[in-house]
């Protein structure tokens, strides 16, 4: 019928869905590199400024050496980063002229695709990122068109918001961002062709996250409507949370007649090393999700409504949690509708939460909804209900974030820190503390080698070695024997002996 | 799984801090022992496993002549086997005189060549006169070319290998009559 | 375009050493291997085998039909003819490009331009690098005519050939008839082609050499060699980067090199060979290998480079990824080739079943193989069955770690060279460094009296 791509988003957005973002360092990722580069993904969805942090505080690794690693170790496949806006690691906002720089960067060190989403979907807003992104000099720019379920998020808004963007000459794609994985088949069967009636020639994508156990099917559906492409996760790193696992994917669009370019062999390659990895680092495997009807009404991920459960229930209200749920849909309406992705859902449930507990509605409000209120996180989707911007703004802290100074300019920011040090150090300086910086810069290269059966070994001689009595030991599982015979204690000379 | 040499020094980094002298891993594709001896560290290796044989996916393509099947034939290509076609076989003497006369045997297997280039005469014929350290012929093995002594004076008497084949280790190349002037 | 599938048309550690580069790149690889090979090392660790012919390396390694056959039939896009074979051989790079399959190695005008030793030399010339003194010979006339003009020593070497077969030295006059017949013997069992071409004999001479990687349009250096340590022209021991020259000797070998390749718009892996004349502090152009060498892993430890993986990128149609300044070396690796072979009886070739191989591990030590306990060293190929790679900080590094190596590897059931290289790096000439092509030879007189014919595969 169609011919059908394939994105592969395991190492950042599986890697963040299931694995907290904090697994899969530069070894393990460079190691799978030549392989994935091989399969032919369109593109790999593979860092974020979440992940860049976390390189630096978790993994003590250089972010942007891993960047230029993978960029030579990849150059059939693109690799994808994906930013909100004028934010880049730390949550302050950053100054247009500093997201400039950071956009700089990422193309110089080897990102060649960009995703840009506004969670409000504000198309002002999105249009200003690309056309930063393509002055850095981005090869391919795709727009998020954010999905949820709400009374303004209807096909026709969704349209709109296409019809604008598709105007942009900053702008080569877009692609339908369901985080939540809302969107059921019924519904891609209005919404797709609503968009394409707007598009022209320009390409769709389809993001959308196995949450509730809507996108495998969902997939199929739009492969079927001609989408150019779908993105997928590999092994463990699919399902879940995360995204259609990448193998059953390929084969559902085969079986349905699609045409897909893509290497089976290494396919399955790739997805068994996620697997072993996953097993020799003790890291869950997502699992294929049941469907949950009250999760397209409230939107709540399991997380945060455990959470919020425990809260009130050291309030000593647990038994007020049933009237929780209306109170969300009602705050989330009258915020002028947040797209459920962090940091709203914590945001709509703490503000739900205090207006449960308190005096009156809106007595109470956290300073992240008085931001929200003020734009900080961009222009809401439709404006707030008006007496409750009031309520929110009247409070005194309102007034004192509203006068707090703007992100500073790029060359005040550079005077912070030392003359001498390259644009990419200067970047991770100015967002992370200088602790962290430092601890990543002094412990060198990272390793590029990971072999997750050695891991897996490497683990059991560790635990041997603190247990100076165990001699001899053979230990056999399926397929694998293992031997080891004690002796002497080993000489102090060995390690003078073979030397530099 | 497979290890490499990467993983096989980070193993042998923990393994020095602890007292172990051997450790073995065995799968059903290898078999790695590493071994210490004082301060040394040994690997020796065993690769398991059977090769697996190309084959043709179902409703594939038609194998093409001359690939892939067992044949014994070499598939002449201008090199030194073209001579062999012009050369006489083996003479074979009656039992009774063969046990007097003198086997020269080849020094290494290899290819036997009679003839010191392709085109070029043979060293010697049925009937030469030889000497101890006549030239009766070229063993060609790993590339390096033995010259072949008779060994013994006397007549050339039979000649027992065809020219431009394999012959084994310690196989008779020739038998030389000693007795005859 | 993205190589899939791999025909490997080689055999022992050279098989092994492409695969283990597809391995890790994901690229499928298929053995060709003759009878005797069927059940080696590598056809255990390819993904698949195909045969290609009986043992006898002209009926299989050096067929080329069988080769291409064997491609087109198993669906592989390249063929890797690995060193030695085929992979100077412009019939089988002619025929891939007909069949529309990747020879990895140059195009064909490259492989004719260097791989016929004569034609080298036109090139050089042109590119402005000195020659040794010496030319074609039709005939044993020319010869006689060309070597008095040259003066004796001359060098017989094989138009057509590599790898130090069919060369020899010929002394006087009276010796050069046998002399070329023996070479034009040993080059059309080696090469199928039996054509020589004379050279000066350099007495203190030393045999550098430059690997070079281009991409067509550009090419860079990944430093140098000393390949000096040689006995009959096969090299036994090879260290990166070539110890003891001047910066600017070397800085001029290295451009030379480069320049020569340039001229060529070479593709692919290379190494152009010079020849340091001791005496007279020049050096000339020797010849060019159009294939990855069997010592290219002291290179690799000095640059950091997988030397196969970058074959395969220019391959597939890529260009270099780096520039000259991105390389850095670092610190000095030597390899030692062990063969099947008794030293002490005039390295005769010892065929026959591996009893037992273990080698020394650890920190920078390679060692590169396809033996292990049970293995046979046929006689029909040649006596390679390990290479010992170390690398150090420095020379005197790598030699003690070089030491320690051979003195904890153990091979029996076959004769084999260890306790050879384990005599010649006791040698105070070696750890000095910088020694001329005729050390070994030298090295091996010196040491005639005392040696005696050691037992089968023990050390003496």
């Amino acid at each position: 019928m169609s011919q059908i791509e394939l994105i592969d988003v395991s190492i950042r957005d599986g890697n963040q869905s299931l694995w907290g973002a904090v697994a899969l360092n530069t070894a393990q990722i460079l190691t799978i590199a030549p392989i994935l580069d091989r399969i032919g993904f369109r593109a790999l969805d593979f860092t974020s400024s979440t992940h860049i942090g976390i390189a630096v505080r978790n993994h003590r690794e250089n972010p942007w050496e891993r960047i230029r690693l993978m960029h030579a170790a990849m150059p059939n496949t693109p690799l994808q980063f994906i930013g909100t806006g004028l934010r880049f690691i730390s949550w302050d906002m950053a100054s247009p002229d500093f997201m400039q720089l950071v956009y700089d960067r990422l193309v110089a060190n080897g990102v060649e695709r960009f995703a840009v989403m506004d969670p409000m979907n504000d198309a002002t807003a999105l249009l200003q990122s690309a056309r930063m992104i393509r002055k850095a000099g981005g090869a391919e720019i795709v727009a998020a068109l954010t999905y949820t379920l709400s009374d303004v998020h209807d096909d026709a808004f969704y349209a709109a918001l296409a019809g604008e963007l598709v105007r942009s000459s900053d702008i080569d794609r877009l692609y339908i961002k369901d985080p939540s994985g809302l969107l059921t088949e019924q519904r891609a069967r209005t919404l797709l062709p609503a968009l394409r009636a707007r598009m022209g020639e320009m390409p769709l994508e389809l993001h959308s996250h196995c949450t509730i156990g809507l996108s495998s099917r969902t997939y199929m559906v739009a492969a079927d409507l001609g989408i150019e492409a779908l993105q997928v996760a590999l092994g463990p790193l699919a399902n879940g949370s995360s995204l259609p696992d990448a193998e059953r994917a390929f084969a559902n669009l085969r079986e349905m007649g699609h045409g897909v370019d893509i290497d089976e062999r290494l396919l399955g390659i790739a997805a068994a090393y996620f697997t072993h990895l996953s097993r020799a680092e003790n890291l869950p495997p997502g699992r294929v999700q049941d469907y949950d009807a009250t999760y397209l009404r409230h939107q709540l991920a399991g997380g945060v409504m455990s959470t919020t459960r425990r809260q009130l229930a050291e309030l000593g209200l647990a038994h007020r949690f049933d009237e929780l749920i209306p109170e969300v849909v009602r705050v989330r309406a009258e915020l002028g509708h947040p797209i459920m992705v962090t940091p709203f859902p914590q945001m709509v449930c703490s503000q739900a939460l205090f207006n449960l507990i308190g005096t009156e509605r809106y007595a109470n409000v956290s300073d992240q909804v008085i931001r929200y209120a003020l734009g900080k996180f961009g222009r809401p989707t439709v404006p707030l209900e008006p007496n409750v911007l009031d309520r929110v703004m009247s409070h005194p802290r309102a007034r004192e974030i509203s006068r707090e100074a703007g992100p500073p300019a790029l060359s005040e920011l550079r005077k912070r820190f030392a003359p001498g040090i390259s644009d990419d150090e200067f970047l991770l300086r100015a967002t992370m503390p200088a602790h962290l910086v430092d601890a990543m810069l002094a412990s060198g290269p990272a390793p590029r080698h990971y072999n997750p059966a050695a891991a897996t070994l490497m683990k059991l001689l560790r635990e041997l070695a603190v247990r100076p009595r165990v001699t001899d030991l053979v230990i056999e599982r399926p397929g694998l024997r293992l031997s080891l015979r004690g002796g002497r204690p080993a000489p102090a000379a060995a390690q003078a002996a073979v030397g530099s | 799984m497979q290890l490499d040499d990467e993983d096989v020094r980070a193993i042998l980094q923990l393994l020095d801090a602890a007292t172990f002298d051997e450790l073995q891993i065995e799968t059903d594709r290898f078999n790695l022992t590493l071994r210490r001896t004082g301060a040394a560290w040994t690997r020796e290796s065993r690769t398991l496993g059977v090769p697996r044989e190309w084959v043709p996916p179902p409703g594939g393509g038609t194998v093409e002549a001359g690939a892939g099947a067992a044949t014994p034939q070499a598939i002449p290509t201008g090199t030194a086997t073209e001579a062999a076609t012009a050369t006489p076989t083996a003479v074979v003497t009656r039992t009774s005189e063969r046990d007097r006369l003198v086997a020269v045997q080849t020094p290494l297997p290899g290819t036997f060549y009679r003839s010191p280039r392709p085109g070029a005469p043979p060293f010697v014929e049925v009937g030469t006169r030889v000497e101890h350290d006549t030239v009766v012929a070229i063993v060609e093995t790993m590339k390096l070319m033995n010259s072949v002594y008779a060994g013994s004076s006397g007549r050339i008497a039979e000649i027992c290998c065809a020219d431009a084949t394999l012959v084994a280790q310690q196989a008779i190349l020739m038998r030389i009559d000693p007795e005859v002037p | 375009m993205i190589l899939r599938r791999l025909l490997i048309a080689n055999r022992g550690e050279i098989a092994l050493r492409v695969i283990r580069t597809c391995e890790r790149l994901g690229i499928e690889t298929v053995l060709a291997v003759s009878a005797a090979d069927r059940d080696s090392v590598p056809a255990k660790r390819a993904d698949r085998i195909v045969e290609i012919g009986p043992a006898p390396a002209h009926a299989s390694y050096l067929n080329v039909a069988a080769v291409v056959n064997a491609a087109r039939t198993v669906g592989a896009q390249a063929i890797h003819p690995g060193y030695g074979f085929l992979s100077e051989n412009a019939a089988l790079a002619s025929a891939c490009a007909s069949s529309g399959i990747v020879f990895i190695g140059p195009t064909v005008a490259q492989l004719a331009a260097v791989g016929d030793k004569l034609s080298a030399r036109r090139h050089a010339l042109e590119a402005g690098l000195p020659l040794v003194p010496g030319g074609a010979v039709a005939n044993l006339d020319e010869a006689r005519t060309l070597a008095a003009s040259i003066g004796f020593p001359v060098l017989i070497k094989a138009v057509a050939g590599g790898g130090g077969r069919g060369m020899q030295r010929v002394e006087s006059v009276e010796q050069l008839e046998a002399a070329i017949d023996r070479s034009t013997a040993e080059a059309r069992a080696a090469f199928g082609d039996g054509r020589v071409y004379l050279e000066r004999y350099v007495a203190a001479g030393r045999h550098i050499e430059v690997q070079v990687l281009g991409d067509g349009e550009r090419v860079i250096h990944l430093g140098t060699r000393d390949c000096s340590i040689q006995r009959r022209y096969q090299k036994l021991i090879e260290e990166a980067p070539a110890p003891l020259l001047e910066p600017e000797m070397r800085a001029a070998i290295e451009s030379a090199a480069v320049a020569f390749a340039v001229h060529l718009a070479y593709r692919g892996l290379g190494t152009v060979e010079i020849l340091l004349d001791c005496e007279r502090d020049c050096f000339y152009f020797l010849e060019m290998n159009a294939r990855i060498q069997v010592e290219h892993p002291v290179t690799e430890a000095i640059c950091g480079l997988d030397l196969v993986a970058e074959q395969i990128a220019v391959a597939e149609g890529r260009a270099l990824g780096m520039v000259q300044d991105d390389l850095r070396f670092e610190g000095h690796a030597i390899e030692c080739r062990i063969n099947a072979e008794d030293w002490c009886s005039d390295f005769q070739p010892s065929p026959g079943r591996v009893e037992h191989a273990s080698f020394a591990t650890g920190a920078r030590i390679r060692v590169d193989t396809h033996v292990e306990a049970g293995v046979e060293i046929a006689p029909f190929y040649d006596s390679l069955m390990a290479k010992i790679i170390v690398h150090g900080d420095d020379r005197a590094a790598a030699l003690g770690r070089l030491g320690h190596v051979l003195h904890h590897s153990t091979i029996r059931g076959v004769a084999n060279t260890l306790s050879l290289h384990r005599a010649i790096i006791a040698d105070p000439t070696f750890a000095a460094g910088g020694m001329h092509t005729g050390y070994l030879e030298q090295f091996l007189a010196s040491r005639a009296p005392l040696r005696a014919p050691a037992p089968l595969g023990g050390p003496p």
